[in-house]
């Protein structure tokens, strides 16, 4: 134990002195939370949350587009453009803006639309008329003509994009289709129910709607993700496995510099030193870790974003995080044992962080990445990781949901750790 | 004190062994200078006798322990100053020694008596919280001894002790290892300086290509060879052509 807490202290004495070692420790992962929770704030966003401008050409003239647009403007989502440098929009104009991404998309209501809709409220009344009896009946063409509401997007426009705006746009001609074919049936019975301070329609549509709701017994607990939800854990972990670097050029250092060599002549076990030095980067893992948390929680806000939720959940977090710092500190170990000089560990042990972060879930959630990269990214341990923390900040979780991730990093802890061992043994016999 | 028998030592990749059939031994209480050229084998023998590298064919006993079977044991009594500077250059001379005091199952007074002790035979106190990357070449050298000596080993092997330090601190270290001997520890050293190991040993082996060349007490070697000093006998042992 006294030589385990030795090395401790003597790996405090050398990271204290290592100013550009612990700016890489604490503020780069600083760096990369707030960076990347700020760029990544606006696609965590829900489109509900954004004011689009688009541009709008009414060929129509009629009742329908006037509808369709103050419904537009009355949801506060559109801010509507019809006019372009003074002059009213027209289609090549529109087809122009849209191609130099001046809007992001164009909502064009054709010529006879209303004509097509009122027609078509007209023959749904008569139908409802005939089948109740009633003996008028409306002017109606036979022949239904297809007119279709048009969206022109920006070529470089997200295909959920697409289908967000299109979803809003058809919720609207759907409503005034409803508005038009009970005011139809109204005229049919002779009787106004537009006016009717009694009867809401709009109300009446939605007595049967869609509703989110919680699958979390607490009411305190985070219901979705968001990007400081997301980045803070993702980047704190990455941060953590950053320090891979860190440790293997301390293990080169030592060997190169004849240290390494005088510890393998002092008797007892070696394995002492190697604790110790593993102790050590498990603790400063784990602190770099809460303090990133804490930049989540109160920094945050401070800059636009929302405060991190930190769970309910504190003991099990602290068991996960020091499972992920061990595995991390002992993929350093391997790394510096791998490799003989710091110029060949260096590129690998960096690059593999950001590939390991890559399919592991840190740029974007696993749940997004194809199903080849799905599976590969069982081998990252970011992936565990991130899974575990994601139960216990967003989830109700308790010990058994932190088996697994947990099993899985100490699991590679105890591989990383068994083949650094065979290499060392291999080199001393060489 | 120091029995090797038929040691044979080639690393993988290697084309020709670097330890090749050597046998040799010395007596307890002595300074033993091990010498040769770059390249003879002098690094990984003495590797071997302290058991930093134990796959090699041969036996090799030190102090009574078979190095191989009772490595722990052995390495509680010699002490290894290695060629390089092996010491954190960001921890200062205090911590240094205090680290490896500590991994020795030193603590307390004892370990901080034997330091500042080590510290000021060496003339190093007055510097002793000065970081090890501030010392110049001579008082790392210095340091690097004194790191060897915190368990007070029987047997205190050299690798080099007095290269690329100054005359005072190579006089210092000097005169420190024939103070060391004559208090009755063995001293196994090697050196390219060869007036310094005909002047500092009781007995010199000489390898060359991993095996042994001559071996014996310096002055009677010399005259047996009928040469003039220890280098001559080298030059005319191992040859003038320069080695890599």
């Amino acid at each position: 134990m006294k030589r385990i807490i030795a090395t401790y202290i003597k790996e405090w004495h050398l990271m204290r002195r290592d100013l550009g070692g612990l700016a890489l420790l604490f503020l780069m992962p600083v760096l990369l939370i707030v960076i990347m929770a700020l760029v990544q704030d606006a696609p965590f966003r829900d489109y509900k949350d954004h004011v689009f401008n688009a541009v709008f050409v009414d060929l129509d003239k009629g009742k329908t587009a006037a509808s369709i647009k103050e419904g537009l403007l009355e949801s506060k989502q559109f801010n509507l453009i019809e006019h372009h440098e003074n002059k009213a929009i027209d289609i090549a104009t529109t087809k122009e803006l849209i191609q130099k991404g001046t809007y992001q998309f164009a909502i064009i209501i054709p010529d006879g639309v209303s004509a097509e809709v009122v027609n078509s409220a007209n023959l749904i009344a008569n139908e409802m008329g005939r089948q109740m009896g009633l003996p008028a009946s409306l002017p109606h063409r036979e022949t239904r003509k297809g007119k279709s509401v048009q969206l022109m997007f920006d070529p470089v426009s997200k295909p959920t994009f697409r289908l967000a705006i299109t979803n809003v746009v058809e919720k609207f001609i759907t409503r005034i289709q409803s508005e038009i074919v009970l005011e139809r049936i109204a005229k049919l019975s002779q009787k106004e129910i537009a006016d009717t301070s009694t009867f809401d329609i709009e109300k009446q549509l939605h007595v049967v709607g869609v509703k989110e709701i919680s699958s979390q017994e607490r009411k305190d607990v985070l219901n979705g993700m968001n990007s400081v939800q997301h980045n803070v854990p993702a980047w704190a972990i990455f941060g953590m496995f950053f320090m891979i670097i860190i440790i293997s050029e301390s293990i080169i250092g030592e060997r190169l510099g004849g240290s390494w060599t005088r510890l393998k002549l002092i008797p007892g076990s070696f394995s002492d030193i190697l604790v110790g030095k593993m102790c050590f980067y498990v603790v400063l893992g784990v602190i770099q870790f809460y303090l990133m948390l804490l930049v989540g929680i109160y920094l945050m806000p401070f800059i636009g974003l929302p405060s991190l939720q930190p769970g309910h959940a504190p003991f099990l977090l602290l068991i996960l995080v020091s499972c992920i710092s061990c595995c991390a500190t002992t993929f350093g170990i391997l790394i510096g044992t791998i490799f003989k000089t710091s110029n060949q560990a260096l590129p690998v042990a960096a690059i593999s962080v950001v590939i390991l972060s890559a399919i592991g879930g840190v740029w974007v959630p696993v749940e997004v990445l194809p199903d080849s990269l799905k599976t590969v990214s069982l081998i990252s341990p970011m992936r565990w990781g991130l899974a575990g923390i994601n139960n216990l900040l967003l989830r109700e979780s308790s010990w058994r949901d932190i088996i697994e991730p947990c099993g899985v990093l100490l699991g590679g802890t105890l591989i990383t750790m068994i083949l650094s061992w065979w290499i060392e043994k291999k080199r001393m016999s060489q | 004190m120091v029995c090797v028998q038929h040691l044979f030592k080639q690393y993988r990749n290697a084309d020709t062994p670097s330890v090749d059939d050597l046998s040799f031994s010395f007596e307890k209480g002595k300074i033993v200078g091990l010498l040769g050229p770059n390249g003879a084998g002098k690094t990984t023998t003495i590797s071997i006798l302290c058991g930093l590298i134990g796959e090699y064919n041969g036996t090799v006993n030190v102090l009574g322990f078979d190095v191989k079977s009772h490595n722990c044991e052995l390495k509680k009594k010699i002490g290894v100053v290695p060629q390089q500077i092996a010491l954190y250059q960001n921890l200062s001379c205090r911590e240094n020694l205090f680290y490896f005091g500590k991994l020795y199952n030193l603590s307390g007074n004892t370990l901080s008596k034997k330091v500042d002790e080590l510290m000021h035979q060496f003339g190093l106190y007055e510097h002793a919280d000065k970081q090890i990357k501030n010392f110049s070449g001579g008082m790392k050298r210095r340091a690097n001894i004194i790191a060897s000596l915190l368990n007070s080993p029987t047997i205190l092997i050299l690798d080099e002790p007095t290269a690329g330090v100054d005359v005072q601190s190579r006089s210092m270290i000097l005169s420190f290892l024939r103070e060391y001997n004559q208090s009755g520890h063995s001293i196994i050293y090697t050196s390219h300086l060869l007036d310094e190991a005909e002047a500092l040993c009781d007995d010199v082996l000489i390898i060359d290509a991993g095996k042994k060349i001559i071996q014996g007490q310096p002055l009677t070697i010399i005259a047996e060879n009928n040469t003039a000093s220890l280098e001559e006998l080298f030059l005319k042992l191992t040859g003038n052509k320069v080695r890599d």
